[in-house]
């Protein structure tokens, strides 16, 4: 069942197959290069001008795994805060520096949020641009000293990427092309 | 069901799974939109939630007002969609799994070669082996304890007896604690019966060690640890079985008591038993100091549960109060020992069979029903262990009993038996009034016997087998007093019926030998009841210096004594018969069942016996029931003696509401059974009649206990489950009598009844008792107004009646025998409780074969269950017993008020009550079916149907005991096949199980017995056949009303079991 199709540009083993709706559906490497991960390409052939089949495997695909759907209901519901909060950033112009930093706060911190330009975290510590480690005011207490060395720590990490590539896990999209 | 998409697997689980991932969205325009995968559609359209449309400046990110909160993209306008960096095991469930986990792991990886590990010489010789050698089960508590002092001076504050976080437990000698001890004992029973008790329990004593059981070390031979277990934690219910002895020694007690009573009632148990004093001894002596020993677990455990050990025995035999009655028992013992040696010797081998090993007691006959008594009681002791020592010796003893019945000349064997029954029955009339005193302390045993029996039918099939057996004991002793009679009768020609009938029983019992063990705990409760009747009239002296646990230990002896011989002998008798052909069958199982099935004819012949007895012509009757039974299975007077049996059921049946009636009815009843002492089987039957009312005079006063009562109401199903074993003997030596006897059980066994329906294969036993009922029920239809609510009852009943329709039809003589029982209507209902306890075992025999005839003889015999009710009713002003007759209502409404003044019993009496009510109800209508169907001679299953429906009503009262009503349903339903009433019924056996719905039972022993009674009348239409049956159904109804009677006094026996269970 399993087979490769090239698509233009699009390559990668086909996972599954809708008649119907002529959907096919392909698992490819990721395009990060993690190698856990995998980019899933959802096809319309019906806009698809050629299908060729690259090898054909006989063996039955493995049996299909029970998914866990509330935790993918969590994935979808947290996924979209993440968007519309970082929408509500951009939207009120904050800095691309800004927006990175909050991506990296949040992944540590999920308790942060976007005021304006400044970033909330924990209801205690307001980061306000452009957001340096000096800028880190609130309460006196482990809280903003743990979001400071996270704001170092984040600066540090950006001025490295800089000159060597490095992928981090769950990098947004903005982030990639910030950092691109 | 699936459209589109979602019929396709993979796609739904590929699109499912990358849900909540961000996305990039190509339309067909070109135009890129970015969002969270939400959802996708049948049609593949998909949802992005916070989509917005990818700017070309890949830089910025979406503005606010960019943003959509969902876009629905219609799968024709999309081209690609492109999901990236997705967790494929994200959303996973087995995320975490060894073998997930493994399955992610990069490259190469084989399992690793596990290698033994060499310790090394240095910790060989001290600390490890020292853990692996160290056999010891940690500290004794109160070594640490003396270590703390000695060494810290820290004093421990720990008292054994819990003060601070429990009071103990005041026990006295009230109706309302034994009810609640009954009670708790039926509970602990059940629980101990449960198959997932049983599987933790052998899952803690698994001797394996864990590293033995899981490891995926295969280790040599070498390193093996061997390590003792003796000095292990020891769970309870091994406890027990080290304890075997001393419960053997209780069992033998109680035994040795009904020994002797019976000795006392008569030598008849003579040759066999001989030896029943010194195990009484031992039991009484022995019994408790083996107690002691096996206590001596190494924690401290150990002497708390014995304690509760003891205390539940004592429950069961008596409660706590009722050691005192022990002793009086004892004394009382004695004489009868000394009286009847033989007897005496039989409780000794029955006792020294039940501690060895049932094997060890099969042997002999007698042995054999001593052991099941014994493996009861045994297992009684020590619950976990109860079961499964009632299994073994209930196993055991069904194979002694095959092999031994084997030996025995089944023929030959039949009428030394009967032989010996009448000696017995001699024995059991002046026993009958021991008996009836003794019936208390049966009650004890019998809820002994019952639990156990509980248990093993529980269990697997083995311990239906074990079940049987001491159901079949049971009987025995119960019916010895009632079914001294029946044996009697059952001695001059029953014996090769009831050898027939016994392997009918067997054969249809090896199916369902459960339910006949929960048939034969029913019956036992009713067996009880007759023994508490008995006792009133016998020795009231008795009752009021003893109390009541003196009369429950005499009545044990009594029981045990009087019926144990005639049971024993008929048992074996029947067993070997039921044993060689169940052998065939199949295994423990099949012996079971053969057992059981003998155990029931043993009961139907007794009851038989009972109901000869009762019609004074019960001799008469019994020769034309003789001739029923032998068409049924060669029984010769089979039939006849069923017919008789049915009568003398419905004789018992009635009894058994004129006790509940009255105490003075009792006494009225026992001056009866007196006069049917006359004749034995009269006698017989009349102080069952005398017992089972009282049973449910003083049972509807325990049922106020309501709580209490239903234990009792456990209690008495033990009891008569010791009945049983006894009836079962004589039903042994007439087939046909036994079947009556074990509709007529059922009655009685109200509780126990339920037990019947578990027994399914029982049923079809009670269906052949009910056809002697039917007999009776003819008579009964004059009276029979109440017959309706009888229905219910009779539906049961009715099966069984059709089975024995066919002798009934020929046992037209019932119908004077009706007259007989509205006279000796009380005695009748006793007997029919019994019997209807030895139907079960027939019953099951029956079943198989007899199912679809039984069906349409059912109405028919429900039919006259109910004219029996009605009959019981109207002859006995007993009323309160009867309005359950006369509706399958009244006799719960009997009840109700019972419980009404117990009402604190809530439980069993409202159960009852309820149950009674919608008898009543459900029967009206029943019987009108029923009748109807007779009358047409419609299909039996109606006629059944309604009748279990009844039933089904009073499994309602039984609904406190909803869940054991449940599971004997499904038994119910497997033997009744075609009857979902009978599946009511099965619930009822379920109450048995439970025990603690014992009161349920007593509503749901209608059912039971119709489902055992169904049985036996597919036997009897099997074999009776054609020419039966179709006049059954014209007679039948007529019939009928006997049978419904019986089914009446199943209930009312029921109910007046728990009573005496009260009184006790």
């Amino acid at each position: 069942i399993k087979s490769q199709i090239t698509n233009s540009c699009l390559q990668g083993e086909v996972v599954a197959f809708d008649y119907q709706s002529k959907m096919l559906t392909l698992k490819c490497a990721s395009s990060s290069g993690k190698p856990n991960l995998n980019d899933v390409i959802l096809i319309n052939l019906a806009y698809v001008s050629k299908v060729d089949i690259i090898h054909d495997r006989t063996e039955t695909p493995p049996p299909l795994a029970s998914l866990n759907v509330s935790k993918l209901a969590n994935r979808a519901r947290t996924e979209k805060e993440d968007k519309l909060s970082q929408a509500y950033a951009i939207s009120a112009g904050v800095s691309v520096e800004g927006q990175q930093l909050f991506q990296t706060i949040h992944k540590t911190i999920k308790d942060c949020k976007w005021q304006e330009k400044n970033i909330i975290v924990m209801d205690d510590v307001v980061i306000s641009p452009p957001y340096q480690v000096e800028n880190c005011r609130g309460k006196e207490g482990s809280a903003l000293s743990h979001v400071r060395k996270i704001v170092e720590k984040h600066f540090r990490d950006v001025e490295s990427q800089k000159s060597m590539q490095r992928s981090q896990a769950q990098q947004t999209q903005k982030d990639s092309t910030l950092s691109s | 069901i699936f459209n589109g998409v979602y019929a396709n697997m993979r796609m739904v689980h590929v699109l499912t799974s990358v849900v909540g991932t961000k996305c990039e969205l190509k339309v067909k325009n070109g135009t890129v939109y970015e969002g969270v995968f939400k959802t996708y559609g049948p049609e593949c359209d998909l949802v992005l939630d916070a989509a917005h449309r990818k700017s070309p400046e890949p830089s910025l990110g979406p503005r606010k007002e960019d943003i959509v909160e969902s876009i629905i993209f219609k799968a024709s306008d999309v081209v690609v969609v492109t999901f990236k960096d997705v967790d494929p095991n994200f959303a996973r469930k087995d995320n975490f799994t060894d073998a997930a986990v493994s399955n992610r792991i990069n490259g190469e990886h084989k399992e690793k070669d596990l290698e033994p590990w060499d310790g090394g010489d240095t910790h060989n010789s001290d600390s490890l082996e020292s853990l692996d050698t160290d056999v010891s089960n940690g500290w004794d508590p109160n070594d640490m304890f003396k270590y703390n002092e000695e060494k810290y001076g820290v004093l421990s504050t720990y008292d054994s007896s819990l003060s601070t976080y429990t009071v103990p437990l005041e026990r006295d000698d009230s109706e309302e604690f034994l009810k609640r001890e009954a009670r708790a004992a039926q509970l602990a029973e059940e629980i101990e019966a449960s198959a997932t008790y049983k599987a933790r329990v052998a899952l803690e004593n698994d001797e394996r060690t864990e590293e033995e059981k899981y490891t995926a070390v295969v280790r040599g031979e070498r390193e093996t640890p061997t390590i003792s277990r003796e000095n292990k934690y020891i769970p309870p219910g091994q406890r027990n079985r080290e304890a075997m002895s001393w419960g053997a020694g209780r069992q033998n007690s109680p035994r040795l008591g009904q020994s002797s009573a019976g000795a006392s009632a008569s030598r008849p148990g003579p040759h066999d038993y001989s030896p029943n004093t010194g195990p009484d001894q031992r039991v009484v002596n022995g019994g408790s100091s083996h107690w002691p020993s096996p206590c001596p677990s190494p924690s401290s455990r150990p002497p708390s549960r014995y304690q509760s050990g003891p205390s539940y025995l004592p429950p069961r035999a008596t409660t706590p109060t009722r050691p005192p009655s022990r002793p009086p028992s004892r004394p009382s013992r004695p004489p009868s020992h000394s009286s009847h040696p033989s007897y005496p010797s039989s409780s000794s081998s029955f006792s020294q069979h039940g501690p060895t090993s049932p094997a060890s007691t099969l042997p002999k006959r007698m042995s054999s029903e001593g052991p099941p008594r014994m493996s009861p009681k045994s297992q009684r002791t020590p619950r976990a262990h109860r079961v499964p020592p009632s299994r073994i010796s209930s196993v055991s003893v069904a194979v002694d009993l095959g092999s031994h019945n084997p030996p025995g000349d089944v023929s030959a064997t039949p009428p030394a038996r009967s032989n010996s029954s009448g000696g017995t029955w001699s024995s059991v009339v002046s026993g009958g009034r021991v008996l009836s005193l003794s019936h208390r302390p049966r009650s004890p045993r019998q809820n002994n016997v019952g639990r156990a029996s509980p248990g093993s039918s529980s269990l697997s099939s083995p311990q239906t087998g074990t079940a049987p057996i001491e159901t079949v004991t049971t009987l025995t002793s119960a019916s010895s007093p009632t079914a001294a009679s029946p044996a009697p009768n059952m001695v001059a020609s029953p014996s090769g019926d009831g050898k027939d009938c016994r392997v009918q029983e067997t054969t249809q019992s090896s199916p369902s030998a459960n339910n006949e063990n929960i048939k034969s705990l029913d019956n036992s409760p009713s067996i009880s009841r007759p023994v508490c009747k008995g006792p009133p009239s016998m020795a009231p002296d008795h009752r009021k210096q003893i109390d009541n646990l003196k009369k429950f230990s005499v009545d044990f002896r009594l029981q045990s004594s009087s019926s144990p011989d005639p049971s024993f002998d008929q048992m074996t008798k029947p067993v070997r018969d039921s044993s060689d052909k169940p052998k065939d069958l199949s295994l423990d199982k099949a012996a079971a069942a053969g057992r059981d099935g003998a155990e029931d004819g043993a009961a139907g012949l007794a009851a038989g016996g009972s109901g000869a007895a009762p019609a004074s012509s019960a001799s008469k009757p019994g020769s034309p029931a003789a001739p029923s039974p032998s068409s049924l299975e060669q029984k010769r007077g089979g039939q006849d003696v069923t017919s008789q049996g049915v009568q003398t059921t419905a004789m018992s049946t009635l009894s058994g509401p004129k006790h509940e009636e009255k105490e003075e009815k009792k006494e009225a009843v026992q001056d009866q059974v007196r006069k049917s002492t006359l004749n034995p089987n009269a006698n017989e039957f009349k102080p069952r009649f005398n017992t089972q009312p009282k049973p449910a005079n003083t049972p509807t006063p325990p049922r106020p206990q309501g709580q209490p009562s239903p234990s009792i109401v456990v209690q008495q199903p033990p009891t008569v489950y010791s009945c049983f074993p006894q009836m079962y003997p004589l039903t042994p030596v007439s087939p046909g009598v036994q079947v009556r006897c074990t509709p007529v059980q059922m009655p009685h066994m109200a509780v126990s009844q339920p037990k019947p329906y578990r027994p399914v294969p029982n049923m079809p036993q009670q269906r052949s008792d009910q056809h002697h009922p039917p007999g009776t029920p003819t008579m009964m239809h004059p009276a029979t107004a109440a017959g309706p609510p009888i229905v219910a009852p009779n539906p049961a009943y009715s099966a069984q009646y059709f089975t024995c329709s066919p002798q009934q039809f020929t046992s037209q003589p019932l119908v004077q025998q009706m007259t007989h029982y509205q006279s000796q209507a009380q005695h009748v209902f006793s007997p029919v409780m019994q019997s209807s306890a030895r139907m079960m075992g027939p019953p099951t025999h029956g079943q198989p074969s007899l199912v679809s005839s039984s069906t349409t003889q059912y109405p028919e015999q429900t039919h006259t269950m109910y004219g029996e009710y009605f009959t019981f009713s109207l002859s006995w002003p007993m009323p309160q017993q009867y309005p359950h007759p006369s509706a399958t209502l009244h006799p719960h409404p009997q009840h109700p008020q019972p419980s009404a003044t117990p009402t604190g019993q809530g439980q069993q009496g409202p159960p009852q009550h309820g149950g009674p009510p919608s008898h009543p109800a459900a029967s009206p209508v029943q019987h009108s079916q029923h009748q109807q169907a007779a009358a047409l001679h419609l299909s039996n299953a109606p006629p059944q149907q309604q009748i279990y429906s009844a039933l089904a009503p009073t499994p309602p009262s039984m609904t406190p005991n909803p869940q054991s009503p449940q599971a004997s349903f499904p038994s119910a339903q497997q033997t009744v096949y075609i009857h979902p009433q009978q599946v009511q019924h099965g619930y009822n056996p379920n109450h048995m199980a439970h025990v603690q719905q014992a009161h349920m039972q007593s509503g749901i022993v209608p059912s039971h017995h119709p489902a055992p009674t169904h049985p036996p009348m597919m036997l009897m239409a099997t074999q009776g056949p054609g020419g039966p049956q179709p006049p059954m159904p014209q007679t039948a109804l007529n019939p009928i009303p006997v049978s419904s009677t019986t089914h009446f006094s199943y209930l009312a026996h029921a109910q007046v079991q728990p009573h005496h269970q009260q009184q006790l």
